[in-house]
C-alpha cells in the first residue's frame, strides 16, 4: 500500500485525481450543541485546500477528527486511502507517521530543548529506518529548512512566538509526510512574521510534495495559499471554490467573510 | 535523561535509601535472630502469663534469643519453643530452668533461663528444659501457706498448754524479748527433742505402773498398805512432778522459737530458706503436744484416783498461793 | 438546593469514578511495551532527588520538634530513657511516611498538576499523540510509577533524619550517646513496623502520582483550568493520603491480629 503510494510521488510532480482525503457525513456534538452537521470534503493529491470559518466554527474539531485526537459522532472519514474510523491503534499510529500536524500554538514541548522536540516523532519509528538511524543529520536538516539551525541546543522558552512556530513546523516535517495539516499557522503572529511562515509552507509544499489543509481565518493567507477555500459554516461545507470565485459571490455569509 | 551527573545523583539516592533500609531491616532482624546463627531450646509451662512470640529470653540477665512459638502440647501444657544465639549455647546447662518472669514495670513478657548449682553437661540443639511454672510458684505458697497456718493453730494450742503450766510470766516474757535465743534455736530444738522423748518414755513408764495399781494386784497396791511402800510412792510422786517442771522448761524454749518465728528477718527468714528445719519443727510440736496430751491424761487419771487425790489438793493449793 | 446537593453527589460519584478508570489504565498500561525508561528516570530525579532537600530539612525538624515537645511529659515520669523508642515507633510508624507524603502531595502532586495541565493546554499532549508516541505512557505511566517508587525511598531518608534530629536534641539534652539512641530506637522496632509503613508509602506515592497526573492530564482549557489543576491535585492526594494511612492501619492491625 505504501509503496504503491510512494510510486505515485513522482518528485514535483502531483496527481489530482488521486484523494488524499475523503470526508463523508461528518458529524460530531457536544451536547445540544452541533459542531459538525454533516461535513464533506475530498481533497486531492498536491492540493492546498484552506478551510475558513468563524472561531467556534468547528474547524479545530473537523481536524482532531481526521488525526484521530476525537472521535466523530458518525460519518467517514478516509485518508491516503484508508479508514480513520474503524482502525486499531497500532495502525493509527503508523497513519500518523504520515501526517504532519502544526498546532495552533506550535505545542513545543517544553521541557526539552529544540533537539529533543524534534527527535520526537522520530521515537518508535522503527518502520522509518532511513530517518531514525541518521536522526542527528535528519534533526539538522529539517531544522536547516525552517532557517534555525543555530538554536538546536535551546529550550523553547529562548524563542519568539514565529521561531517557535518554525520549529513546529520543522518538527512536523520531519517524517516527511503525505499530508499536512496546519491549524491557524499564522494565529498570534504579527504580519511580517506570517508572511514569512506562508511563504514557507508554500515551499514546502513544493519541495516536499505533500497535500496541504491548512484550517485559519486569516484571508490574506488564504489569498496566497490556497488552490481552494472551503467555508465551514454551521457546521457544514458551505461553500468552496477558488479565492476569485468566493470572493465575487453575492451570498451575504460568504460576502461577510471576504470584505476587508 | 540529560546528563550522566543526573543519572548518576539518582542512583546515589537509590543506593543510600536501599541501604538504610538493609541495615534497618538486618538491625531488627538481628534482635529477631533472624541472620545469627541459632540453636533452639523449648520448655513446657503450664501457664505462661501472656507470653508472645518475639519475646526475649534471658539467661543470667542477658538477651539471649527470642520466643519463637508457643503452642499448646496437650490440655494442660504449654511448650515454648525459643531460638538462642549460638555462641551461649555452652553455657547453658541441661539442668538449667526456665521461668516466666515480666521485664520491669510495663511489662513485656520474658523468658528468663536461671542456672543451677551443680554439674551438668550443655545443653543440646532441640533440647527440653525443665520450668518453672508461674501458677507452680502459686500451688506451692498455697501448701506454706496451709503450713504456716498449721503451725499458727499448733503454736495457739501449745501456748496455751504452755500457760496452764506456768506459774509465773518472768522468764516468759524475758525470753519473748531475747533475740539472741534464734541463734541457739536448733540447739534448744534438739534438746526439746529429747526432753520429750524422755518425758515420753517416763510417761510411759508411768502409765504401766498406774496400771498395775489399777487391778490391785500388782507390786504398787501392796506396797501402799505398807508405810514404807507409801513413803516411796511419795517419792515417785515427786519425780513426776520434777518431770513436769523440765517439760515446762523445754515448753519456754519453744515458746521463745515460736515467737521469733514472727519476728522478721530473725529466725523466720531462716527457717523458711531451710525446708528441712521446717519439717522437723513441724514433727517435734506434734510429738510435743501428744506428749503434753498424754501427760495431761495421765495426770488427769491421777488426780481421780483415791490413792494421790489429797496429794493433788495439796498441790492445787500451793499453785494458787504462788499465782495469787 | 436539592438540585446543588445532588449535583454534588453526582459529581463526586464521577470523579471517583473517572479517577479509578484513569488507574485502571494506568495498569493496562504500565506493563504494556514500550518502557519509556529514560522518561521514568528523569522523573524518578525529578520527584526523588528534587524533593529529597525538603523531605529532609522537614524530617529533621519533625524529629527535632518531637523529641524537644514531648520531653517535659517524659521527663515527669522518669521515662527519658524511653524517648527513643517513642520516637522511632512513631516517626516510622506514622509520622515519617505521612508528613513526607503530605509534602511530596504539596510539592510533586501540585507540579504534575500544573505541568500535565499546561501540557493539555498548549496541546503538547495532542502533538505526543500524533507524532505517535503514547501521551499516557510517556507523561502519566511513567510519573505515577517514578512517585510509587520514590516516596518509599523519601520516606525512608526523612526517616532517618527524624531519628537524627531527635537523637540530636537526646544527645545534648541528656548525654544519650549514638550508640546507645540507635541500639533503642532499633530494639524497639520491629518488621511490623516497618513493613506495612513502607508498603503504605508505596500507596502514597502511587496516590499522589495518579491524582497528579489525572488533574493535568483531565485539565480544562485555559490558564484557569492549569490552576485550578496543581490545587485540585494538592487537596485530592493529602485527603487521599489520610484514607490510605487510614486504611492501612485498619488492615494492618487486623492482619497482625490473626
Amino acid at each position: 500500500m505504501k509503496t504503491a503510494d510512494t510510486e505515485h510521488r513522482t518528485p514535483g510532480g502531483t496527481d489530482r485525481r488521486r484523494p488524499v482525503l475523503e470526508i463523508k457525513g461528518l458529524n460530531k456534538a457536544f451536547g445540544s450543541n452541533k459542531v459538525l452537521n454533516d461535513f464533506n470534503l475530498t481533497m486531492y493529491h498536491g492540493e492546498i485546500v484552506v478551510v475558513m470559518g468563524r472561531s467556534g466554527s468547528g474547524k479545530s474539531v473537523m481536524v482532531k477528527c481526521l488525526v484521530g485526537l476525537m472521535k466523530p459522532d458518525s460519518g467517514e472519514i478516509s485518508i491516503l486511502g484508508r479508514d480513520m474510523i474503524n482502525i486499531s491503534s497500532g495502525e493509527l499510529d503508523e497513519l500518523r507517521a504520515d501526517i504532519g500536524f502544526l498546532f495552533q500554538g506550535s505545542a513545543l514541548y517544553d521541557s526539552m530543548t529544540v533537539r529533543q522536540n524534534l527527535e520526537f516523532p522520530l521515537r518508535h519509528r522503527k518502520e522509518r529506518k532511513e530517518l531514525t538511524e541518521n536522526m542527528e543529520e535528519v534533526v539538522t536538516t529539517a531544522l536547516d529548512q525552517v532557517g534555525l539551525a543555530h538554536t538546536l541546543d535551546l529550550m523553547p522558552e529562548e524563542l519568539s512566538g514565529g521561531m517557535k512556530r518554525r520549529v513546529a513546523l520543522a518538527r512536523a516535517l520531519i517524517l516527511k509526510p503525505e499530508l499536512m495539516i496546519y491549524d491557524e499557522p499564522t494565529s498570534g503572529l504579527d504580519p511580517i512574521t506570517s508572511k514569512e511562515i506562508i511563504q514557507l509552507m508554500k515551499h514546502i509544499q513544493q519541495t516536499h510534495n505533500t497535500s496541504s489543509m491548512v484550517i485559519t481565518h486569516d484571508v490574506d493567507c488564504a489569498r496566497v495559499i490556497a488552490d481552494r477555500i472551503v467555508l465551514l459554516i454551521n457546521g457544514r461545507n458551505y461553500a468552496q471554490g477558488s479565492y476569485e470565485d468566493l470572493a465575487a459571490s453575492e451570498d451575504e455569509e460568504i460576502k461577510a467573510f471576504f470584505k476587508t | 535523561m540529560k546528563s550522566k551527573a543526573t543519572k548518576i545523583r539518582l542512583g546515589v539516592l537509590v543506593v543510600v535509601t536501599t541501604l538504610i533500609l538493609l541495615v534497618a531491616a538486618y538491625l531488627i532482624g538481628s534482635r529477631q535472630n533472624l541472620f545469627e546463627e541459632t540453636f533452639k531450646l523449648k520448655a513446657a509451662f503450664s501457664n505462661v502469663n501472656g507470653l508472645q512470640q518475639g519475646n526475649n529470653v534471658r539467661f543470667s540477665g542477658i538477651n539471649v534469643g527470642v520466643v519463637s512459638q508457643i503452642g499448646m502440647i496437650n490440655d494442660s501444657m504449654v511448650m515454648v519453643r525459643m531460638r538462642l544465639e549460638k555462641e551461649i549455647q555452652p553455657f547453658i546447662k541441661s539442668n538449667a530452668i526456665a521461668t516466666i518472669g515480666s521485664d520491669g514495670l510495663v511489662g513485656n513478657m520474658i523468658v528468663n533461663i536461671v542456672p543451677q548449682a551443680g554439674e551438668a553437661s550443655a545443653v543440646k540443639d532441640g533440647e527440653e528444659i525443665s520450668s518453672f511454672s508461674p501458677i507452680a510458684t502459686d500451688d506451692l505458697l498455697k501448701t506454706l501457706n496451709v503450713t504456716n497456718e498449721n503451725a499458727a493453730l499448733l503454736t495457739a494450742d501449745l501456748l496455751k498448754v504452755t500457760r496452764s503450766l506456768l506459774s509465773g510470766q518472768g522468764t516468759l516474757g524475758t525470753l519473748l524479748k531475747d533475740t539472741v535465743m534464734a541463734g541457739d534455736l536448733k540447739q534448744s530444738i534438739a534438746n526439746l527433742k529429747t526432753a520429750t522423748e524422755r518425758t515420753n518414755r517416763s510417761l510411759q513408764r508411768f502409765e504401766g505402773w498406774m496400771n498395775e495399781l489399777d487391778n490391785r494386784e500388782g507390786l504398787l497396791y501392796k506396797l501402799t498398805a505398807d508405810p514404807e511402800t507409801a513413803k516411796e510412792a511419795d517419792s515417785i510422786l515427786s519425780n513426776l512432778a520434777a518431770g513436769g517442771q523440765k517439760l515446762n522448761g523445754v515448753l519456754d524454749d519453744l515458746d521463745t522459737l515460736v515467737n521469733s518465728l514472727g519476728k522478721e528477718g530473725g529466725t523466720l527468714h531462716y527457717l523458711n530458706s531451710d525446708t528441712t528445719m521446717t519439717k522437723r519443727l513441724e514433727r517435734i510440736m506434734i510429738n510435743v503436744e501428744g506428749g503434753t496430751r498424754s501427760f495431761e491424761e495421765n495426770m488427769e487419771a491421777l488426780r481421780h484416783h483415791w490413792l494421790f487425790r489429797k496429794y493433788f489438793r495439796k498441790m492445787e493449793k500451793e499453785a494458787e498461793n504462788n499465782g495469787g | 438546593m436539592i438540585y446543588s446537593i445532588q449535583k454534588r453527589f453526582e459529581d463526586f460519584f464521577l470523579f471517583t469514578a473517572e479517577l479509578s478508570l484513569f488507574a485502571m489504565r494506568y495498569f493496562r498500561e504500565a506493563f504494556r511495551r514500550p518502557f519509556e525508561i529514560n522518561e521514568l528516570l528523569r522523573q524518578c530525579y525529578n520527584v526523588g532527588n528534587r524533593s529529597l532537600p525538603l523531605v529532609a530539612l522537614t524530617g529533621f525538624i519533625i524529629g527535632l520538634v518531637l523529641t524537644l515537645q514531648t520531653r517535659p511529659t517524659l521527663q515527669e515520669f522518669g521515662a527519658v530513657s524511653w524517648m527513643p523508642s517513642m520516637v522511632s515507633i512513631s516517626i516510622v510508624r506514622e509520622i515519617g511516611p505521612v508528613i513526607v507524603a503530605l509534602i511530596c502531595a504539596g510539592r510533586v502532586a501540585s507540579g504534575l498538576g500544573a505541568e500535565i495541565g499546561s501540557m493539555r493546554v498548549t496541546e503538547q499532549i495532542d502533538a505526543m499523540e500524533v507524532s505517535g508516541t503514547n501521551p499516557f505512557k510517556y507523561l502519566v505511566v511513567t510519573r505515577i510509577t517514578a512517585t510509587t517508587l520514590m516516596l518509599p525511598m523519601l520516606v525512608i531518608l526523612g526517616d532517618t533524619l527524624g531519628l537524627y534530629g531527635s537523637y540530636i536534641v537526646e544527645n545534648t539534652k541528656g548525654d544519650v550517646s549514638f550508640m546507645l539512641f540507635f541500639n533503642q530506637v532499633f530494639d524497639a522496632l520491629e518488621y511490623q513496623d516497618i513493613v506495612p509503613a513502607t508498603l503504605k508509602t508505596f500507596l502514597f506515592g502511587f496516590a499522589i502520582g495518579l491524582v497528579g497526573t489525572f488533574a493535568g492530564y483531565t485539565c480544562k482549557k485555559g490558564t484557569a483550568g492549569v490552576g485550578r489543576a496543581a490545587n485540585s491535585a494538592v487537596v485530592i492526594a493529602s485527603l487521599l493520603i489520610f484514607i490510605i494511612d487510614f486504611m492501612a492501619v485498619v488492615i494492618t492491625d487486623l492482619f497482625y491480629e490473626l
